[in-house]
């Protein structure tokens, strides 16, 4: 027991007196069931908040939580302390998971559609009723033999719910189980799969690494594992040992970008070409460490030719290159400004031979590969694109559609079509606990809890070079009518009946999770050790929030078969550069992420880091550009790509390229509960229907686009009065070189 | 001498020792490290949901009325492509020598025991007088009476005072996590250890950039902190004496340029 | 000063005793249809303008007007600062004025304290209108409590809630005590209910040497103590801004420049007011041009006065050459649109009043109403600059935001004009509002003792 146990020991005691009255429908949690992070309450103590540790799940990083529980009711989510991913921090994003437990906006009961698809119109109905119309598709399904047309579609999970998911849909008959999210990075995936034989992202050692270049990793804000990340980030800077640098490569300064020692704006779309330079460079100089296969494909790429490509200097370049190769340890990562294009896997690869060349692949702060420990990892399969779905939606192919999670009608292009698709759905159910904009299409919706509602578990990808199983519990009981999304699944497999129920055969979902962890028990001998059997080391995982092992290190090489997909040239963009000046660069936005943080009220009140606009879209343009076009900040302006347009007011933004605009993605809700409806533009509407077609991880940067006047719209709201210092010695710094001089403090 | 009147003696005598008026309980202090800092705000968060923060809106905001008691302070030098873009979280800094503690004409805001500038809200008639005096603008003022839908109110953290309409309000330190520490401490018979108290900001910070302890204890980890050579205080020569304390950044000749 | 009788203006000769009974008590007595239409105008002015925009403002919260974060004072103290320094000169003119025996005070100096009543009791309003829970106002105030709470000394407000109440107090009594004479000679004109109420006002008064010598000596008595209490009182209401670290309200000279301001701006108040009002009851013959020469004077004197004070407060400003100062100063001499209001201000307060170097401009009522209206104006919009272009600009850029005023505050700015206006109607109705018995000194035979014009 640390220091801070006390904390979650006693609550807060004394104001919360007199609490604990009328407790409605919010009440008390399944006791009986859950293990609190320390001691057990004996029953609800008013005033005295128990502390549940469970697992953030509103992006995938996967960040252990701790939720603070006082009168049945969650009061706060905290970062685990222990949890050895976000080790007691939490972004933004995860601290809101209790105001989507508590959204007033969420959907109350089972659903069933009234008016025409897309309008909104529902009428209630009771859960018998929704499961039984479900299963009535479903069984009719079955009898047509029609089974295959049955398609799940359900955001990136992982873990138990997605292996109960999956045999659900197999059971059935139905090969059609896929995921979609608009960040899933299966780009970084397949490069890896490529070169270091595992599919997934490995763990990136920020907090050793002395020289990190970031091609547009905003890990500060949203990026893959962003409170890893920014817990590494941290030490990096003010660690025990020598302050890192960080160079950030990418078109528009991100929140990341604007901590960094350096920005390198190199030219969209060339920032692959600009790694492979480095690479070249590096070889050429003779400061590889393993460069034997690459020798040859890298001579490809002088650092002169690129220059003037990447509109990056030699001299940079060979600076960049020198450094990175001398600093030790160095790591490269590739984010969303090398891996967000049509060829994206080309520009992960990339990045992983720049690692591979300077011998950052293997080592403490460099690049460490991930296993699959547990043999439980998210799998990703490449072949399931949402543009196969798109099309046999089309071909006739899907008589049913089950969503949960995803929500492709916002995070689709316009010009992917997919609403046209999904009208030639004949029925769509949806389990979404939020009337999202593909839930608006459902014919039936079966709301599932919130992760604070519910059981699942969760094994992170990226892992943290260790292995890592967490536990998600219900820290409150549900606030509305809604079911478990296990449970959904076990009672729909009930109701279908036949080989369906057969197979999955748990009396609830919370047994199924149980056994699926004796079974990982049973397999993991570093689990059992040190555990009185099976039921103590679940109650001590209920506690701590999971169960994680002792540090792993792996080494791989980059193969050389991984060349095979580099694509050497620069990324294509949709528009005539005449006729479309501008780069578009739409960018997860730290708050909404993919859109999915905008109902919450938190978040559109929280400014945007880098401009403080709040509660709207806006379009970030050099001051430079923006006065050559007569714009001045607040203007209405048209964003026009070759498909389609939305408007947004002006930003001035000097940490972005002149031939390039930036608009965060997020806003533009059409649905989504009254925090977000009818709020902003959704820049994905306006780009093209793209995906790398190794990986099928969307294109956000695929599109030119001109900025015209004459647009309407709401105002722009920023809570920054003056961006200017003025001299006043407000942040006040001091430089490296008198740092180093510098007494370090002891702590 | 009677008993009460030696008493009083006793106490008069010891209004005249040196440093009477300057002891404290303790000396609560944060210190920031600006260089581990990337602003992602996690911290502006983190405030608003231990300390029941209403959200306003979009109209309200644009009335710079938003209630954040911690915000992220950015500032821009520079011209592309050699922009530099410098965070700091601002919130109330507890000043030892708080220029809003004069203002008040009903004590509403006064320095506690713990070296804490403290608000009693019930106390707080409304004059505005504090925020105009403080030179950090971080106090914030219920213009109306904020209500959550339902049931987004189940969220309200019991430990902290409601604020009514028409009074000021300003970061505690998270006060009520310092009470509860120290009602543990008492409960176990022990004084508080460093590292006992965290504020909801410090808990949540992803890099680990701030720190929280009692100032007047030579061995936490702030008063460690608070002698490094990158300290500095906020505007400090306004000479308000703050207990927040900031480390440097380190930034400046690393920048190359673009050419 | 020589004692001095006006034997030759244009009052002297022609009255009579009576007649200045008559005239006086006929202001109060037979009342036209325009005072009434004058009287239902301010009174539902006052309602419509103020007291309804209030009660919203009541009943939502302060957010209705246009405050916010920093910009915490706005119109609302910038009137409380105007009243006041419109009370000022009432008083204070008066005192001065009767201690040096000027002898043209007698016939304004009626009115000149009632307007410092009245202006006081408008700014001690916009005071709970500014607070954010005024019924709560009573804390303010030192009173033994069960909770032991004792309020902040060092607060300039608290200054600010013993001067003012000071101040309204003494005035009231200054006011009163001047009248007595005056409400007796009242009684005796009158009947009915006005006969009971101004029986029990003047105290029995019956005109007896003895009655006199003790009224003289304690009006004098409050006069000599009135003089320092209303230079502190404007000094305090300055320390309010004064005592904060806010570029631009951090001014050491604030005390003498408010000061200064308020006498100014007091001194135009009451020659806009006797303008007005000597064309509304028909009193010339009291109110003569010779008291506009003087008073131009004064205001010559003061704008002069005011400007430096002003051009020191830029310079010390500018002198200082922190980036907090300037950006205060740019804030306010050179953005739009404050800086409109600045020039328009100094326009108003140091250029026109130079006119009344000539005497030609001094005794020309339009002269007179058109340059104390500019002064009004003026002073108004000082005030209001210095809240409204300092706080916007504090120290953290990032928070700087400016200040937009709601329809709230310009209601109730508006309102409390009419309330002013509807105090005044009232107070020439029910109030002999030129003192009688001091205009007959003046008509030349001494008629008690212990004056000091033998
Ligand atoms: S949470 Fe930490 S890193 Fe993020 S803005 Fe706050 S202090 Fe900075
Ligand atoms: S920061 Fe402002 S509110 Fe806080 S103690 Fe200092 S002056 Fe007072
Ligand atoms: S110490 Fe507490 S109240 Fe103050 S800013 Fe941090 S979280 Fe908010």
């Amino acid at each position: 027991m640390k220091r801070r146990d006390f904390l979650k020991f006693i609550g807060i005691g004394g104001v919360g007196a007199g609490a604990g009255f009328v407790l409605g429908k919010v009440s008390k949690p399944p006791g009986a069931k859950l293990i609190p992070y320390l001691i057990p309450p004996e029953d609800i103590v008013p005033g005295v908040a128990t502390w549940y540790a469970s697992v953030c799940t509103l992006c995938g990083a996967g960040c252990g939580t701790l939720v603070r529980v006082m009168e049945g009711r969650a009061k706060k989510v905290e970062g685990n302390p222990g949890h050895p991913v976000n080790r007691g921090g939490l972004c933004a994003l995860g601290q809101s998971s209790v105001q989507a437990l508590y959204n007033p906006d969420r959907i109350t009961k089972p659903l069933k559609r009234k008016g025409p698809r897309g309008s909104g119109e529902y009428a209630e109905i009771t859960w018998d009723e929704a499961l039984k119309t479900l299963a009535g598709n479903l069984t009719e399904l079955k009898s047509k033999n029609e089974s295959e047309k049955l398609h799940l579609l359900a955001s990136p999970l992982g873990g138990t719910i997605d292996r109960l998911a999956g045999e659900f849909v197999s059971a059935f008959g139905s090969s059609n189980y896929s995921h979609y999210g608009l960040f899933q990075r299966k780009n970084l995936a397949f490069a890896n799969l490529s070169a270091m034989g595992t599919a997934s992202v490995p763990h990136y050692d920020i907090e050793n690494t002395k020289y990190l270049l970031s091609f547009g990793a905003d890990f500060a804000s949203t990026w893959v594992s962003p409170v890893n990340y920014s817990n590494g980030y941290g030490k990096m800077r003010q660690g025990a040992g020598e302050r890192g640098k960080l160079v950030q490569v990418e078109p528009r300064l991100s929140l990341t970008g604007a901590s960094a020692d350096e920005w390198v704006p190199a030219k969209p779309g060339t920032e692959a070409l600009l790694a492979l330079a480095i690479a070249n460079t590096i070889v050429e100089k003779g400061l590889a460490r393993d460069a034997s296969a690459w020798r040859g494909v890298l001579s490809r790429y002088k650092a002169k030719d690129a220059a003037s490509v990447c509109d990056v200097s030699v001299e940079r370049i060979e600076a960049m290159a020198v450094e990175f190769a001398r600093t030790r340890p160095s790591l490269a990562i590739a984010g969303d400004s090398v891996s967000s294009y049509e060829n994206g896997v080309s520009g992960a690869i990339a990045v992983n031979i720049l690692n591979q060349v300077a011998g950052n692949i293997g080592i403490i702060g460099g690049v460490m590969p991930n296993g699959d420990d547990l043999g439980n990892g998210k799998k990703i399969d490449f072949g399931r694109k949402i543009s196969t779905l798109i099309s046999a939606a089309n071909a006739g192919k899907i008589k049913t559609l089950i969503v949960y999670g995803a929500n492709p009608v916002f995070t689709t292009p316009k010009a992917a079509r997919l609403e046209e698709a999904l009208s030639k759905v004949p029925f769509i159910a949806s389990f979404s606990s939020f009337m999202d904009e593909t839930t608006a299409h459902a014919d039936i919706i079966l709301p599932a809890h919130t992760s604070l509602e519910d059981w699942g578990d969760d094994f992170p990808d990226p892992g943290v070079a260790a292995p890592v199983a967490s536990l998600i519990q219900p820290v409150v009981g549900p606030v509305f009518d809604t079911k478990s999304l296990g449970d959904i699944f076990i009672e729909l497999a009930k109701a279908v009946g036949g080989n369906v129920a057969g197979k999955i055969n748990a009396p609830n979902f919370a047994e199924y999770l149980k056994a699926s962890w004796k079974g990982l028990y049973s397999r993991n001998r570093e689990m059992a050790a040190g555990t009185l059997g099976f039921e103590d080391f679940w109650n001590k995982a209920l506690q701590r929030g999971g169960w994680w092992g002792p540090s792993r290190k792996r080494t791989a090489t980059v193969s050389a078969r991984a060349g095979e997909h580099l694509a050497g040239t620069p990324a294509r963009f949709e528009g005539e550069e005449a006729q479309y000046p501008f780069y578009l660069i739409p960018y997860a936005q730290t708050a909404y992420m993919d859109g999915r943080g905008a109902n919450l009220p938190w978040l559109q009140e929280l400014p945007d880091p880098m401009t403080s606009v709040v509660w709207g879209t806006w379009v970030e343009i050099n001051p430079k550009t923006a006065a050559s076009l007569g714009l001045k900040e607040g203007d209405m302006v048209n964003i026009e790509s070759p498909f389609g347009k939305i408007s947004a007011p002006v930003y001035l933004y000097p940490g972005i390229r002149p031939d390039t605009v930036a608009v965060p993605i997020g806003q533009g809700h059409s649905h989504y509960g009254r925090y977000a409806k009818g709020r902003g533009a959704n820049p994905i509407e306006i780009l093209p229907f793209k995906e790398d077609p190794l990986s099928g991880e969307a294109a956000l940067n695929s599109t030119r686009v001109r900025i015209t006047r004459g647009a309407t719209g709401e105002r722009m709201v920023k809570m920054e009065g003056s961006t200017k210092e003025l001299g006043r010695g407000i942040v006040q710094t001091v430089s490296p070189s008198e740092f180093k001089r510098m007494k370090k403090e002891v702590v | 001498m009677p008993g009460f009147l030696e008493r009083i003696a006793g106490k008069l005598k010891s209004y005249r020792e040196p440093g009477y008026y300057t002891k404290l309980d303790h000396k609560w202090t944060m210190v920031i490290d600006l260089d581990k800092c990337n602003g992602c705000e996690a911290c502006v968060v983190a405030c608003y949901a231990e300390n029941n923060l209403p959200v306003v809106g979009k109209e309200q905001c644009e009335k710079s009325r938003a209630f954040s008691w911690l915000r992220i302070e950015r500032y821009v030098e520079g011209e592309y492509p050699d922009v530099k873009v410098k965070f700091i979280p601002v919130m109330c800094q507890h000043c030892m020598k708080a220029p809003c503690e004069t203002g008040c004409p009903v004590y509403a805001t006064y320095h506690n025991q713990d070296g804490l500038n403290v608000q009693v809200y019930n106390r707080c008639v409304g004059t505005f007088t504090c925020a105009t005096y403080c030179t950090y603008d971080v106090r914030r003022f219920n213009w109306f009476t904020y209500k959550w839908p339902k049931p987004l109110e189940a969220q309200l953290n019991p430990d902290v005072s409601v604020r009514e309409m028409g009074v000021m309000e300003k970061c505690t330190f998270c006060i009520q996590r310092i009470r509860s520490a120290k009602d543990t401490a008492k409960d176990e018979a022990r004084p508080v250890k460093d590292g006992d108290i965290k504020p909801a900001c410090s808990q949540s910070c992803p890099t680990g950039a701030i720190y929280f302890g009692d100032m007047q204890d030579p061995e936490s980890v702030v008063a460690k902190l608070a002698k490094s050579p990158r300290r500095y205080r906020l505007l400090e020569e306004l000479n308000a004496d703050p207990s927040v304390i900031y480390l440097k950044r380190v930034m400046g000749d690393g920048t190359s340029s673009h050419e | 000063m020589a004692p001095h009788h006006m034997s030759d203006n244009q009052t002297g000769n022609a009255i009579s005793y009576k007649e200045v009974n008559d005239d006086v008590v006929r202001t109060m007595t037979e009342t036209g249809k325009w005072y009434y239409i004058a009287l239902a105008g301010a009174f539902s002015g006052f309602l419509a303008f103020w007291i309804l925009p209030w009660a919203y403002q009541i009943y939502k919260g302060q957010g209705v007007s246009g405050l916010n974060t920093p910009d915490f004072w706005g119109i609302y103290l910038t009137n409380f600062v105007f009243w006041i320094g419109i009370s000022h000169s009432g008083t204070l003119l008066s005192a001065i004025l009767f201690i040096t025996k000027t002898p043209w005070r007698r016939s304004i100096y009626r009115s000149a304290e009632a307007m410092t009543f009245f202006s006081v009791a408008t700014a001690a309003v916009f005071i709970f209108v500014h607070m954010g829970r005024p019924w709560n106002f009573y804390w303010t105030m030192p009173y033994p409590n069960q909770r032991q709470l004792w309020l902040n000394f060092q607060s300039p407000l608290m200054f600010d809630v013993f001067a003012i109440s000071t101040y309204a107090t003494s005035s009231m009594i200054f006011l009163y005590f001047g009248s007595i004479p005056d409400l007796a000679a009242v009684r005796d004109r009158v009947t009915g209910w006005r006969k009971q109420v101004y029986s029990a006002l003047a105290l029995g008064w019956r005109g007896t040497d003895s009655e006199w010598h003790w009224l003289f000596k304690a009006y004098t008595f409050f006069a000599v103590f009135i003089i320092p209490l209303a230079v502190s009182v404007h000094s305090i209401v300055s320390w309010d801004f004064a005592l904060s670290k806010v570029p631009g309200l951090a001014k050491t000279i604030f005390a003498p420049y408010f000061v200064v301001g308020a006498i100014y701006s007091g001194s135009a108040g009451i020659v806009t007011l006797m303008i007005i009002f000597r064309k509304a009851m028909k009193i010339e013959k009291y109110i003569t041009l010779n008291h506009f020469d003087k008073l131009g004077m004064l205001l010559l004197v003061m704008s002069l006065l005011w400007s430096y004070i002003n051009v020191i407060e830029v310079f010390t400003g500018w002198y200082a050459n922190t980036s907090a100062e300037n950006e205060t100063l740019i804030y306010r001499m050179f953005t739009t649109p404050y800086a409109y209001m600045f020039w328009l201000m100094i326009v108003t307060n140091t250029i026109l009043p130079l006119l009344f170097i000539f005497k030609k401009c001094r005794t020309s009522i339009l002269a007179c109403l058109v340059v104390s209206l500019g002064i009004n104006v003026g002073m108004w919009l000082e005030r209001y600059l210095i809240l409204t272009t300092s706080l916007p600009r504090k120290f953290l850029p990032y928070m700087w935001h400016d200040y937009i005023p709601s329809w709230v505050e310009i209601s109730m700015t508006l309102g409390s004009f009419c309330f002013f206006a509807m105090l005044f109607l009232l107070f020439v109705k029910l109030w002999p509002s030129v003192s009688i018995y001091e205009v007959k000194e003046d008509i030349g035979i001494p008629m008690r003792r212990g004056g000091g014009h033998h």
